[in-house]
C-alpha cells in the first residue's frame, strides 16, 4: 500500500511536470549565451525564485511590476505573406512584454531601452517588486532577471513557470501586443 | 489608517484596465481565422459530422498526433486543420477524390502554444462544418529537428507505406504514408551559428490508385518533421491488385515519386 503510494506519489510528480524535468542548470558566470532552450538554473543570485503560488500571493499583496522577455516568433524569409498570421501573445495579465532583452549579448540601445523600461515600471524605485519570465526552460527570463539585478533592483523576482505554468494553475491569460525595441 | 487601505484596495480594483477574458479573446481570434480563410462563409459546430482529436497534453509539443473522423455518408470532400495560435495556423488542407475516403485523417503537428485546434469539413453542398479541441502543448515551432536532422535530409523524400487491415473492393482501406522530409519550418534556429535553417516544406502530397486521385494534401510550416499521413482509399472492384502512385512537392520545388503495391487480401 506504502509502496502502491510511493509509485502514484511518483507517476503524478512525473505527470504534473511534463517540462522541465531535468537536472537544473549551474548559474553562469555572467549571462547565458548557449542555447535559449534547456535545463535553466534552481536560483539567481541577488534575486529570488519564485513558484506560480508564490507569484499569485506577490500579486495580491503588492503588485509587481510583471515584465514578459518571451521572443518574437520568426517568420520564416521564404514563407508567403498571407500563409503568416501572426499568433496572439497570451501571457500573465498586466504584463509589459518586452521580447529580446534576455539574449546573451545586447545591443547598447536594446539595453538602454529594457532599462528605461524598467525604470518606468518601478517609477524608478529600486525596492519595488519586479517579476521576469517567458516560458519554462527558457534562458531568457534568467538573463532578463540577472540584467535588473546588475541594475540595482532589489526585489527581483525570477518565475521559470513562466506562461505554461502559469496556464498550468488554471489562470487566464490576456494577448498583448510586443512593445518594440530599438533596431 | 483603515480608510487609506480601503482607497489602496479601491484604487488597486479599478485603476487597472479592465480585461477581456480568455475564452472570448480565442473566440474572437478564431473568428478572425474564419475570416481570413472561409470568407464569408460560416462554419457551423458539428461534432456528429467532423470530430477531432488530439492529446489534451502533448508530450512532444513538436510531434503532437491530430486525427480526424468524419461520419460516414457526411458527403465530406475537404478537410482543414487549423492550429489556431501557430504562426501559419492553416497546417494542412486536404481534398478528396473518387478513391479517397475521409472518414480517417491522421497528422503529426507542431504547436506553438496552448491553442485551440480546428477541424473544419467542406462537404459536397459546400457547408463548412467544424469542432474544436483545446491542446496545451507549447514551444513546438521552434523546437529544433533534432537528431533526425541528418537522416531527414540524406533520405529526403523517401516513403514508406503501411497498409492496416483487409484489402478488398468497395471498402475503405487503412494506410499510413511515412515522408522522410525535415520540413523545417523557418522558426528553428541552429544552436551552432545562431542562423536560422531556412525554411524547406512540404507543400503539396498527392496520393493516386491506378491513377484515380485518393487525396491531394496542401502543407504548411506546422506539419511535424518527417510527415506522417493516416488515411483511407477505396479500391475499385477488378483492381486488385493495385499501384497507389505518391507525388510530394516541397518548397524547393523537389519533386519526390514512389509507387506502392497494394495486394489484394488473401490474393
Amino acid at each position: 500500500m506504502r509502496l502502491a503510494g510511493a509509485l502514484l506519489a511518483l507517476l503524478l510528480g512525473v505527470c504534473a511536470s511534463p517540462i522541465g524535468a531535468a537536472d537544473p542548470a549551474p548559474e553562469p558566470e555572467g549571462f547565458w549565451t548557449g542555447p535559449m532552450q534547456g535545463a535553466v538554473p534552481a536560483t539567481i543570485a541577488g534575486g529570488k525564485v519564485v513558484t506560480t503560488g508564490e507569484l499569485e500571493a506577490l500579486i495580491s499583496s503588492a503588485m509587481p511590476a510583471l515584465v514578459d522577455v518571451g521572443p518574437l516568433p520568426h517568420k520564416p524569409d521564404n514563407l508567403a505573406a498571407e500563409a503568416w498570421i501572426a499568433p496572439p501573445h497570451r501571457t500573465i495579465p498586466y504584463s509589459v512584454w518586452l521580447p529580446g532583452v534576455g539574449k546573451g549579448e545586447l545591443a547598447p540601445d536594446v539595453e538602454g531601452w529594457y532599462r528605461a523600461w524598467l525604470t518606468a515600471l518601478t517609477d524608478g524605485d529600486l525596492s519595488k517588486p519586479i517579476v521576469i519570465f517567458c516560458h519554462p526552460n527558457c534562458w531568457g527570463s534568467w538573463n532578463a532577471a540577472k540584467r535588473a539585478i546588475l541594475y540595482g533592483y532589489k526585489a527581483v523576482h525570477w518565475y521559470p513557470g513562466g506562461i505554461e505554468g502559469w496556464q498550468e494553475s488554471g489562470h487566464q491569460t490576456q494577448a498583448v501586443e510586443p512593445e518594440t525595441p530599438p533596431q | 489608517m483603515l480608510k487609506s487601505i480601503i482607497a489602496l484596495a479601491l484604487i488597486g480594483c479599478f485603476a487597472v484596465p479592465a480585461m477581456a477574458d480568455e475564452d472570448s479573446e480565442r473566440a474572437a481570434h478564431w473568428q478572425e481565422l474564419q475570416q481570413a480563410f472561409f470568407g464569408d462563409r460560416t462554419v457551423q459546430p458539428g461534432e456528429g459530422t467532423v470530430s477531432l482529436d488530439a492529446p489534451m497534453r502533448a508530450l512532444d509539443a513538436s510531434l503532437v498526433p491530430v486525427s480526424i473522423v468524419t461520419a460516414p455518408d457526411s458527403k465530406v470532400t475537404g478537410l482543414y486543420l487549423v492550429i489556431d495560435d501557430n504562426p501559419g495556423p492553416l497546417a494542412a488542407y486536404v481534398t478528396y477524390g473518387p478513391r479517397g475516403d475521409p472518414g480517417l485523417l491522421t497528422l503529426r503537428v507542431r504547436v506553438n502554444q496552448y491553442t485551440l485546434m480546428h477541424a473544419v469539413a467542406e462537404t459536397a453542398g459546400g457547408r463548412l462544418i467544424g469542432s474544436e479541441r483545446f491542446v496545451k502543448a507549447a514551444g513546438g515551432c521552434s523546437a529544433p529537428v533534432g537528431a533526425n536532422e541528418a537522416q531527414s535530409l540524406a533520405e529526403i523524400g523517401r516513403m514508406k507505406l503501411r497498409i492496416s487491415g483487409p484489402v478488398e473492393a468497395d471498402k475503405p482501406v487503412l494506410a499510413q504514408l511515412m515522408i522522410r522530409h525535415p520540413n523545417f519550418n523557418g522558426m528553428q534556429m541552429n544552436q551552432l551559428t545562431r542562423l536560422y535553417t531556412p525554411m524547406r516544406i512540404v507543400k503539396t502530397v498527392d496520393i493516386t490508385l491506378n491513377g484515380e486521385p485518393v487525396l491531394s494534401l496542401d502543407g504548411d510550416i506546422s506539419l511535424a518533421t518527417d510527415p506522417v499521413i493516416g488515411f483511407r482509399f477505396v479500391p475499385r472492384p477488378d483492381s486488385l491488385p493495385a499501384k497507389l502512385h505518391v507525388v510530394v512537392r516541397d518548397s524547393d520545388n523537389a519533386v519526390f515519386e514512389q509507387s506502392f503495391d497494394v495486394p489484394a487480401s488473401g490474393s
